[in-house]
């Protein structure tokens, strides 16, 4: 199999929404020699950006953005501890987590999954996170994102807390901070400090790429 | 003789015309604001069918609405059939801790839904005998002057607390007959639930279905996956019925008429009047004053703008586009109020 077919069939498993196919494939990969982190960055995250726009066109669903990303998981499984040890040291850190009083974690994982095809070491702090463990969490890692999400608008308030902590703790001009979920506005964003309201996973992305 | 808000409503309900539409909440909402002034809170209103009522009657005593609804959340059947629930505090809801249900469909292993409780047994569980039972009590002080809602949860939301809603939503695309098969084992509950709210002193079942919202199931899916199942709960109940769905519902909101409730709840993300076109007559349309925004952190002038516009775009009941938050602003609310009442 030449370069470009194991490429391609990297892409096509994970849009095709197929966890064995996408495991088949990385472990081709891996025994043709290829890079894996070309693998990864030019074949597994093709194929999740493709899911990506169409999931925020409204053309997919949950359901099949869910298959999709274990279809990628199962590829980076077998990709990722292939990689030599330097080459992760350079990838850029993000935190992500549902804020303290709510357990809706679905859109969370679809941020940590599209950041994850973006390249970034994903940091996952959960769900129902104290302002202060994703604070602590980020001063950790020395991360360079942080993505908060929340369905639910009463826990908005503890949005609002960790930018506050988060700004207490001196490292706020090191760190992009992003909000998501469906209470979150522009005007939201902008009264509790954080620097953008994700729309979708795909925006994030987008948006985090372009400060980092 | 001035028109009763009971009437009122019940007329809304059968889109009569009126001189205008009742403003009353159909969804949770129960503020901070109507814990203070009634005296019952979080979390103890949530467990105490006495509490549950004053707290629900706090809406149409203190701020004017036109209806009583409890409870206030979507976790007392989910904690009846068996998941761990953090009733939460004064200033945040009860929430899920686990599911009792093991179902993977990434690993392929899953329980079977042939070990569910009897469902008279159920009725007598917990919560959700705390919620039969403050109906009977709400009937009593305020059935003669308001409509008296009971809420419940829909069939697909509450089969993913009991399972983990990821992964029912997953298996919604490897094998939708697995999820049809729970979601429909779980829905005699539901019904029973609301039959039982019902005969207890309710006059309306108001059904919430979040996930089964377009940003979960594809439209498509709708009808299969949640809407058969919605219908089997509430198609048949005898008294008045509701279906809430979040998110921009457009998509759906033919589906959700198609399950015979006498009307559908839905939120400003459809904008009012495509909402109501959509609609056709074909049910009473309730909503759809935003809850984040303009209810929790616009001012009073936003939200009397936005119930406006709900009212002429034709709304037959201005409310909340889905539950209020608790931390709403007392004004707020009573600007809901007096922008429909005058």
């Amino acid at each position: 199999m030449d370069e470009s077919s194991i490429l391609k069939e990297l892409a096509d498993a994970v849009v095709a929404c197929d966890p064995p196919r996408a495991k088949k494939a990385a472990e081709t990969a891996l025994a043709e020699g290829m890079d894996p982190v070309k693998a990864i960055n030019e074949g597994l995250v093709v194929g999740m950006g493709v899911i990506g726009d169409n999931y925020a066109e409204r053309k997919m669903y949950l359901p099949q953005v869910l298959v999709a990303a274990h279809s990628m998981y199962e590829g980076l499984d077998v990709l990722i501890p292939a990689i030599p040890k330097d080459e992760n040291v350079t990838a850029k850190k993000a935190i992500t987590a549902v804020v303290q009083g709510d357990v809706h974690d679905i859109g969370k994982n679809i941020v940590k999954t599209m950041l994850t095809a973006a390249g970034f070491l994903v940091n996952d702090a959960g769900k129902d996170v104290p302002p202060a463990t994703i604070t602590q969490t980020m001063l950790a890692d020395r991360a360079e994102v942080v993505c908060l999400s929340t369905l639910m608008t009463p826990t908005m308030d503890n949005m609002a807390k960790t930018l506050k902590l988060i700004g207490e703790s001196g490292y706020r001009d090191k760190v992009v901070v992003t909000i998501g979920g469906p209470p979150t506005t522009d005007a939201f964003a902008e009264e509790i400090g954080a620097d953008h309201r994700d729309e979708n996973a795909q925006q994030a992305v987008k948006f985090i790429n372009s400060k980092v | 003789m001035a028109m009763s808000c009971r009437d009122r409503v019940l007329a809304a309900l059968k889109q009569e015309p009126l001189d205008r539409p009742p403003v009353a909440v159909f969804t949770t909402c129960d503020t901070i604001g109507m814990m203070k002034a009634c005296g019952a809170t979080w979390p103890e209103a949530h467990a105490d069918p006495q509490k549950m009522a004053t707290l629900a009657c706090a809406q149409a005593d203190y701020f004017g609405l036109e209806s009583v609804r409890a409870g206030f959340c979507l976790t007392e059947e989910a904690e009846a059939l068996g998941c761990p629930i953090d009733l939460g505090t004064p200033t945040s809801s009860p929430m899920l801790k686990g599911h009792p249900f093991t179902y993977n469909p990434m690993k392929k292993i899953y329980d079977e839904p042939d070990d569910l409780p009897d469902i008279d047994e159920f009725l007598k569980t917990g919560r959700v005998k705390t919620a039969i039972d403050a109906m009977a009590i709400m009937q009593k002080t305020h059935g003669e002057d308001y409509v008296v809602i009971g809420g419940n949860t829909g069939p697909f939301t509450l089969t993913g607390h009991l399972l983990n809603t990821e992964n029912l939503v997953y298996s919604v695309w490897t094998e939708p007959e697995r999820a049809q098969k729970w979601v429909g084992a779980i829905a005699p509950y539901c019904k029973a639930f609301g039959q039982a709210m019902l005969d207890n002193g309710a006059d309306m079942v108001q059904m919430s279905e979040p996930s089964a919202s377009t940003d979960i199931l594809a439209p498509s899916d709708f009808p299969v996956q949640s809407g058969q199942f919605v219908k089997s709960c509430l198609g048949s109940l005898k008294g008045h019925t509701i279906l809430h769905i979040c998110g921009d519902s457009a998509p759906i909101i033919p589906y959700m008429l198609d399950t015979g409730v006498d009307g559908i709840s839905v939120e400003e993300k459809v904008p009012p009047k495509k909402a109501i076109e959509i609609a056709n007559h074909r049910g009473c349309m309730v909503g759809n004053v935003g809850c984040a925004f303009p209810l929790f952190k616009g001012k009073p002038e936003d939200v009397a703008a936005a119930a406006k516009a709900s009212a002429e775009a034709g709304f037959n009941v201005i409310s909340a586009g889905c539950g209020v938050p608790i931390g709403t602003p007392d004004d707020n609310i009573r600007a809901l109020v007096k922008a429909i009442k005058g």
